[in-house]
């Protein structure tokens, strides 16, 4: 089994998998836009603010799954030390960035007509915040630090202590009042949204993860270029 | 409804500068990753050119992604 991770058949399935991606991304991005933008219907109470929704909410989950993917490696890489992990973290790390950043910068393009404000010192926002700043400080290790030993203890005890923060961030509306509303989509137990809104929705989630993939696999396609570059150096 | 669509009703300010935003800020991410990868790439294939003969068999002998490289790159250049 781990002969089938080894990087000469991760690499092959890596070019397999961006062809894959890269065939398929725009005729559903095209649906999801259309779904989005056009077929959905407008809020009762927030009217066409309400499409906000479809590009806010895959934001944060994605911002939010990429950190926990992070911590669950980082752990799994300080026991097992296993070193396709530390390259894992390293590339998905800015596609978690970029969508914590996404999330809140049009979670407050979607406050100012709802809630007449842009930004708030709420529970949410704030913890969502605190979240992109764990995603900063993350990536800074590997920017600033050189010795790989050192870069994989700072960046897991970041993301260890940054994992705090993620029940934090999916609780914050049921512990304390804020101006965000409650979880209208729940794993467990019924959903308070319409089937003609979740739909899109979906949608819109899966062009974002495809696109999250995409980046990622070029992300980890790079590192493996950068690793046998190395070896031509040894050899 | 043309103009409906444009406008959102009064939202379309904050519509269409949020999926402005992501799809350009998307777009800026996708173009500088695929730029980092091409510029790796072809560092990795002029240091393998650099090698003598045999040394750059050897490393083709060994290593299969080297091939993959080269022949990835040859089709995108």
């Amino acid at each position: 089994m781990f002969k089938f991770f080894s990087s000469t058949n991760t690499y092959l399935l890596i070019q397999k998998l961006i062809k894959f991606i890269n065939s398929i991304f725009f005729l559903i991005l095209i649906i999801g836009l259309t779904f989005a933008l056009v077929l959905s219907p407008p809020d009762y109470l927030q009217g066409d603010s309400v499409r906000i929704m479809y590009v806010h909410v895959p934001s944060a989950w994605i911002g939010l799954a990429c950190f926990s993917v992070i911590t669950v490696l980082s752990i799994l890489n300080f026991i097992f030390k296993i070193k396709n992990f530390y390259f894992i973290n390293k590339s998905i790390a800015p596609i978690g960035m970029l969508f914590t950043c996404l999330a809140i910068v049009t979670g407050s393009l979607w406050g100012q007509p709802t809630w007449g404000t842009w930004w708030a010192w709420d529970a949410r926002l704030t913890s969502m915040l605190a979240l992109m700043l764990f995603y900063m400080f993350y990536i800074l290790t590997f920017k600033l630090l050189r010795e790989k030993e050192l870069i994989i203890k700072v960046s897991s005890v970041i993301a260890i202590v940054g994992s705090i923060n993620l029940p934090i961030i999916k609780y914050s509306v049921e512990w304390w009042a804020t101006l965000h509303q409650p979880a209208s989509i729940k794993i467990i137990g019924s959903n308070s949204i319409h089937p003609q809104m979740m739909m899109p929705l979906m949608v819109m989630l899966l062009v974002f993860l495809l696109y999250a993939a995409l980046i990622f696999l070029m992300k980890y396609k790079t590192e493996i270029i950068r690793i046998k570059k190395k070896n031509i150096k040894r050899s | 409804m043309i103009s409906n669509f444009i406008t959102m009703n009064g939202y379309g300010l904050y519509v269409w500068l949020s999926f402005s935003l992501t799809f350009i800020s998307c777009m800026v991410v996708y173009f500088k990753t695929k730029k980092t990868l091409q510029k790796y790439e072809q560092e990795f294939i002029t240091e393998l050119q650099a090698l003598t003969l045999e040394e750059r068999n050897k490393v083709l002998d060994t290593s299969k992604v080297a091939h993959q490289i080269l022949a990835t790159s040859s089709k995108v250049n």
